[in-house]
């Protein structure tokens, strides 16, 4: 019962924590910021690619 | 901060970067629900990002980086809204971005340049960016993709500098820099060679207009498949083009069946337009309240979700059919209770002519920042007709007549009374004393009636305010420009205040 518990406990923890973080990402838009710090480096991938340019 | 609309300053929340400071505070009860809504979008394309195909997809074609800036996107287009109206904005853009992720993934899923399944490949028909998909609606062993939304037309107004890239590949190749932008895009994006090679034919169209059309048929040369050029009488409600369009129609379903092996199947066909009619019905009852004191489905929340359900869906996505539903429930408790969409509408306005995709939130910028309250749009107001759902011959012309007015050629094309006489006519019904003239300077389609709008205008006592831009490209007007241009209207012939000062002038060259 004691394992039960603490299992239940732990997982509420690791919920709330979630939370709490994923509401600091979302109010202070830092998915966004991370997704904006992203974008160049991506575009060095699509530059290195191979392509066929013509028409 | 707070649950009150206009309660804080929104221009505030721009610092000149990319992304905005933070995301904006409406109250417990309506942050709690758009925080719910942000995991789920994420939720979608973490469920997107998790199949390899679109894995790889994502590594291989540039345009899709701009899908990075989807929840900046919802932002965008919820940014002052409360209750009911963040919910309906919701319903509609979360869809739209599952609806992308489909769309895309059904791309991937057959595309030769990452090892597609060639058997899906051939159980694909791709239709052009601005066009009716409803000829599929008898096919329902196919699947019909409109291969250019998702890198040209989502891209621009996922980032407003989204195509930039392939517009200067266009303009590199030798096209002329005041050519359209949507299909400069499209041609640039095929000279990059950033087209998923997919589907066993393609159906083009003249939507929205010629230069379109043979835009797509130069760009064919990248696809080895047999191609269809559907053209729809530009001048359709002319009786004499009635016949001539149902057998373009005809044909179009015979080169499907050629091409394919596929018969017409009547039974899906009508009861996709059974689906499709009763849309209509909920449009229809949109339109009612949007006329009346307490309007509730209006301005961002209609624009580009009704191209998506009217064009690209057709009728055959029944979750289209019960999302409105539900946004038909929230609209009509709200206006039981009477709420506002704004904390003050100064003005009802109805938007005329193209929008531009790159600031596709203008209408959310209007109400906040001046309250001016976009009652509906010009792209939004297509055919309201319910189409047979039991005669095969009628369902030709039915057919005809939705290719004829679809989203972006309804009334640039068809000439004086569906361009010109119409919007007089919604004003009335509306109830609109301000028309935001969206002018794009790169379509020609349109050029001609400016005149004729300023005289109508000023006829009818409407306060006609033009806002030039270009499309898919900022760069040419850019975003401020566009809100000068209501400015210096509103302060000096009208000499308001804005309700929202931050908002007046915003730093945002550089956002997304």
């Amino acid at each position: 019962m004691g394992k039960f518990i603490s299992i239940i406990k732990t997982v509420l923890a690791v919920a709330l924590a979630l939370f709490i973080l994923s509401w600091i990402v979302y109010f202070f838009n830092l998915d966004m910021k991370l997704s904006a710090a992203l974008y160049n480096p991506l575009q060095k991938i699509y530059d290195m690619r191979k392509r066929d340019k013509r028409l | 901060m707070g649950k009150k609309m206009n309660s804080e300053p929104l221009g505030k929340l721009y610092n000149g970067g990319v992304t905005k400071r933070r995301r904006e505070w409406r109250g417990i009860k309506d942050t709690w629900y758009d925080y719910t809504r942000w995991v789920g979008n994420w939720a979608t394309m973490a469920k997107f990002m998790l199949n390899v195909q679109n894995l790889k997809g994502f590594f291989r074609y540039r345009w899709m980086s701009n899908f990075l800036s989807v929840p900046d996107f919802v932002d965008r287009h919820t940014e002052g809204l409360r209750g009911p109206q963040l919910r309906i904005a919701h319903k509609e853009f979360d869809f739209i971005v599952a609806h992308a992720t489909d769309t895309i993934a059904n791309l991937f899923r057959g595309d030769a340049n990452i090892g597609g399944d060639p058997k899906w490949s051939k159980k694909v028909v791709i239709f052009d960016e601005n066009m009716m998909t409803h000829v599929i609606n008898g096919f329902p062993n196919l699947t019909a993709v409109t291969r250019e939304i998702p890198p040209i037309y989502m891209g621009s107004v996922m980032r407003q500098d989204g195509i930039l890239h392939y517009l200067d590949a266009a303009e590199e190749y030798g096209v002329p820099s005041d050519v359209c932008p949507m299909p400069a895009g499209e041609l640039g994006l095929a000279i990059e060679d950033d087209y998923p090679q997919v589907g066993c034919c393609i159906i083009h169209c003249n939507t929205t207009c010629d230069g379109s059309l043979m835009g797509n048929g130069i760009e064919d040369r990248r696809f080895d498949v047999p191609t269809f050029e559907l053209a729809v009488p530009i001048r359709y409600l002319d009786e004499e083009t009635k016949d001539y369009a149902a057998q373009e129609i005809k044909n179009c379903i015979k080169f499907i069946e050629d091409t394919t092996g596929e018969k017409f199947d009547w039974d899906a066909y009508f009861k996709a337009m059974h689906t499709f009619n009763e849309e209509t019905r909920l449009f229809l009852e949109w339109l009612d309240v949007s006329k009346t004191d307490y309007p509730q489905v209006v301005g961002n929340n209609v624009a580009l979700y009704r191209d998506a359900y009217y064009q690209v869906a057709g009728g055959r996505d029944i979750g289209f059919l019960k999302n409105e539903q539900e946004i038909t429930r929230i609209m009509h408790e709200a206006y039981e209770a009477k709420t506002p969409i704004v904390s003050e509408v100064r003005h009802r306005a109805i938007l005329w002519g193209v929008q531009a995709q790159y600031y596709s939130a203008f209408p959310a910028w209007l109400q906040n920042c001046w309250g001016i309250q976009p009652l509906i749009d010009m792209l939004s107001l297509t055919s309201t007709e319910i189409y047979s759902e039991d005669d095969k011959e009628q369902a030709y012309y039915d057919m005809a007549d939705l290719y004829a007015k679809e989203n972006m050629r309804n009334r640039s094309e068809g000439g004086y009374q569906v361009g010109v006489e119409d919007l007089w006519r919604f004003c009335e019904e509306f109830r609109a004393d301000v028309v935001i003239m969206y002018e794009h300077i790169a379509c020609k389609a349109m050029t001609g009636y400016h005149g004729l709008f300023e005289e109508e205008g000023r006829k009818h006592g409407v306060h006609v305010i033009w806002v030039p831009h270009d499309l898919m490209d900022p760069r040419t007007v850019s975003r401020e420009e566009m809100r000068q241009s209501v400015n210096q209207y509103m302060r000096t012939i009208l000499h308001e205040e804005p309700l929202d000062p931050s908002l007046e002038s915003i730093d945002d060259g550089e956002a997304w």
